[in-house]
């Protein structure tokens, strides 16, 4: 049984390195063109070249979302594209134009040919049918349920990939127009205006019937599988995809690195007992910036997994340093400054090698060597004394005072 | 083209059909019908008594737990005499492959089928035609219309469906603010954005819910411009109770030519004040945000 992959997204170069450094099997990415998430940075080909050498030194895989839905006009260049992308060694493309799969074949052989969650997968009977086109693996639909996604797996040979973490469209993939009829901006080519997450009075008729002081939202709470993981992998599930194209390094290193551990555990030990899920379920709340619940894992998805109030609650920790070098001499570590913290503040440094590790900021440098009391100036260099040694691409958090 | 529209009741099939080339309707994986299996039978003898189409539509997403229905529903839809099924998970395909009915579906893309190469290569895997997504410029569909003749079927009027989620929104939030609201087989709600006016059109099934256009899609105009080439045009009667309306509409679709288009447009809206769009065919979506 080949060990069950961690996909992880990243919006640019430096996430998509973070991700591999902390730990995840591959990492999905878009290009310039023919991606969703089009306020991701996204890569230019030099990127993704740098990406693909990047990865493989990792043993890591990259696939591109080539996942717009196409017009006619959109297909524009596709084909030297994909040759460019097996040129440079991309191991897959997530598609949505079944189309493009015979493209793909033809162009771009060694490249796999991944069914985008677009196609809301959600029967063995339309991965079956998925299967006979040509797809190599197929994305499963996040309205699937635990017990459906084991009975799938149990019908079906091709490989198939679970979301586990991360943002939930309201609706089906794809099956959601609103942003094109409230802002005109396409939200199958990467112009989703989230209008899901905004505020609706409820008539029936020319009578109002909803709560002025709680208004209808479609939003729904961020999806959050770890207590399913255990199963996915005993499922034969072929990988763990986390959600977040737009998300930042801090939280694609601390949710990449959570279920990293996680996975190698139940791999190692058979089982997760219960108090270690409830750790790694504090780890995943450290990088979570809305309530998250696990979606139609359990079956149907509630009152309790809508968010009909504020949608940000329950942040934990901020992050408020990356390290970009350490002198280990002197124990100084180079930080990039994310968020405010100030001299005396208990904080936690985390990184693909170090778990929790506490310290007190006590002795902090500008570049011009004048110390500094409160870190505010967010990008700002400044330097830090560390008692213990630390490497780059480390990350530093506080916890939240809410 | 056949001009056909959706029975969502019975009791319009006999006035209604006289004025149209056959009926789509459904009961199961789909929204907004509300006949039982025997009344569907009935239609069905109906409409080939009178030489006419009839269509069965499952439009919805099924879950591996719905395969079994999925099946006895196709078992039954092979029982009566349908001339074509419009479906959109592909799991349809897979299963009425095995009831050699490939060649009676009918893809309807929703908002995904934006595309001729797409389209093409789903009538390659051996299906009867494709219904494209609404979000197409006249322009888009003209090419695709022209580049697929004979294949193509296209929703000429009725509301948009916007969005469709296995959430159910109506409960759930009735629930969260504790009223205890009677909605149940109700048309007659609808949304409206905070910062906005219109009203768009929800409904709540056992499957989910649907956010519909607060429009009404028309395309009297445009109809001559495609009528050779497109296989299909469909009146959507989901949120219009008033059978003489979509007589007329069907009337008046099958009465254009390639002049009296926007008369009959004109005459249409004069006659029958509302909120009519031409929806996305001369208004572009931007790719993203600008």
């Amino acid at each position: 049984m080949n060990k069950i992959e961690l996909l992880a997204p990243a919006k640019d170069l430096e996430k998509a390195k973070i991700a591999i450094m902390y730990g995840a099997d591959a990492v999905y990415v878009g290009g310039k063109f023919y991606s969703l998430r089009s306020r991701a940075s996204n890569f230019s080909l030099e990127d993704l070249k740098e990406l693909s050498a990047f990865a493989k030194k990792y043993g890591a895989r990259v696939f591109v979302t080539v996942n717009i839905v196409f017009h006619d006009d959109d297909y524009y260049g596709i084909r030297e594209y994909l040759r460019y992308l097996e040129k440079i060694g991309i191991d897959a493309v997530i598609i949505s134009s079944l189309a493009l799969i015979p493209v793909v074949r033809q162009e771009a052989p060694h490249i796999e040919c991944h069914i985008s969650t677009q196609l809301s997968s959600l029967n063995s009977s339309a991965v079956r049918t998925l299967k006979e086109f040509g797809a190599d693996r197929i994305v499963l639909a996040r309205e699937a349920s635990m017990a459906q996604i084991e009975q799938i797996a149990r019908k079906v040979s091709v490989p198939l990939e679970v979301f586990i973490h991360g943002g939930m469209c309201s609706n089906y993939s794809g099956r959601c127009v609103l942003s094109n009829r409230m802002t005109l901006r396409d939200a199958n080519r990467g112009g989703c205006a989230h209008s899901c997450r905004w505020k609706y009075r409820l008539y029936d008729k020319d009578t109002e019937i909803s709560d002025p002081e709680c208004l209808l939202s479609m939003s729904s709470k961020d999806l959050r599988a770890s207590a399913y993981v255990e199963r996915m992998i005993h499922s034969n599930i072929a990988s763990l995809k986390i959600e977040g194209r737009m998300k930042s390094e801090y939280y694609i290193g601390q949710v990449v690195k959570t279920y990293r551990k996680m996975i190698d555990e139940i791999y190692e030990k058979g089982r997760l007992p219960k108090e270690r899920l409830d750790y790694y379920d504090n780890e995943l709340s450290k990088a979570e910036n809305r309530p998250s619940d696990d979606g139609f894992l359990s079956g149907d998805c509630d009152n309790t997994k809508h968010l009909y109030g504020v949608n940000g609650a329950g942040v934990t920790h901020d992050y408020v340093a990356f390290i970009h070098d350490f002198d280990a001499r002197r124990n100084i570590a180079f930080v990039e400054v994310k968020n405010v913290f100030a001299k005396g503040d208990e904080l936690e440094v985390f990184g693909p090698k170090i778990d929790n590790l506490h310290f007190k900021a006590e002795v902090m440098f500008d570049q011009n060597y004048d110390p500094v009391e409160l870190a505010n100036k967010p990008t700002q260099l400044l330097m830090l004394r560390m008692p213990f040694a630390v490497e780059k691409g480390d990350m530093i958090r506080k916890a939240a005072v809410r | 083209m056949e001009l056909l529209f959706t029975l969502r009741r019975l009791e319009p099939l006999e006035k209604l059909l006289p004025f149209a080339d056959g009926i789509v309707t459904g009961r199961y994986f789909t929204t907004g019908y509300h006949l039982s299996l025997d009344e569907i039978r009935q239609a069905s003898r109906f409409c080939k008594t009178f030489h006419k189409k009839f269509y069965i539509v499952m439009d919805d997403f099924i879950s591996e737990d719905e395969k079994m229905l999925m099946y006895d529903y196709l078992d039954f839809i092979d029982s009566i005499d349908v001339d074509g099924i419009f479906f959109h998970d592909l799991g349809v395909y897979n299963a009425a492959k095995s009831y050699g009915m490939l060649s009676k579906l009918i893809y309807d893309g929703k908002t995904v089928l934006c595309n001729s190469l797409d389209s093409a290569f789903l009538l390659d895997q051996g299906i009867d035609s494709v219904m494209f997504s609404r979000e197409l410029t006249f322009e888009e569909v003209k090419e695709i219309v022209k580049n697929l003749s004979g294949r193509v079927n296209m929703q000429i009027f009725g509301h948009l469906r916007m969005s469709y989620s296995k959430r159910n929104f109506l409960s759930n939030y009735f629930r969260q603010i504790g009223k205890d609201y009677d909605f149940k087989g109700k048309e007659t709600l609808s949304l409206v954005e905070e910062q906005r006016e219109y009203k768009m059109p929800i409904v709540e099934d056992e499957d989910g819910t649907y956010i519909y256009t607060d429009y009404v899609f028309e395309m009297f105009s445009e109809i001559s411009e495609l009528k050779n080439d497109l296989k299909r045009g469909i009146v959507d009667t989901l949120f219009i109770e008033d059978d003489a309306l979509i007589a007329q509409v069907l009337r008046d679709y099958k009465r254009v030519s390639a002049t009296n288009g926007k008369f009959i447009r004109d005459s249409f809206l004069h006659n029958h004040p509302g909120n009519y769009s031409s929806g996305y065919l001369y208004q572009k979506t931007n790719i993203s945000k600008e």
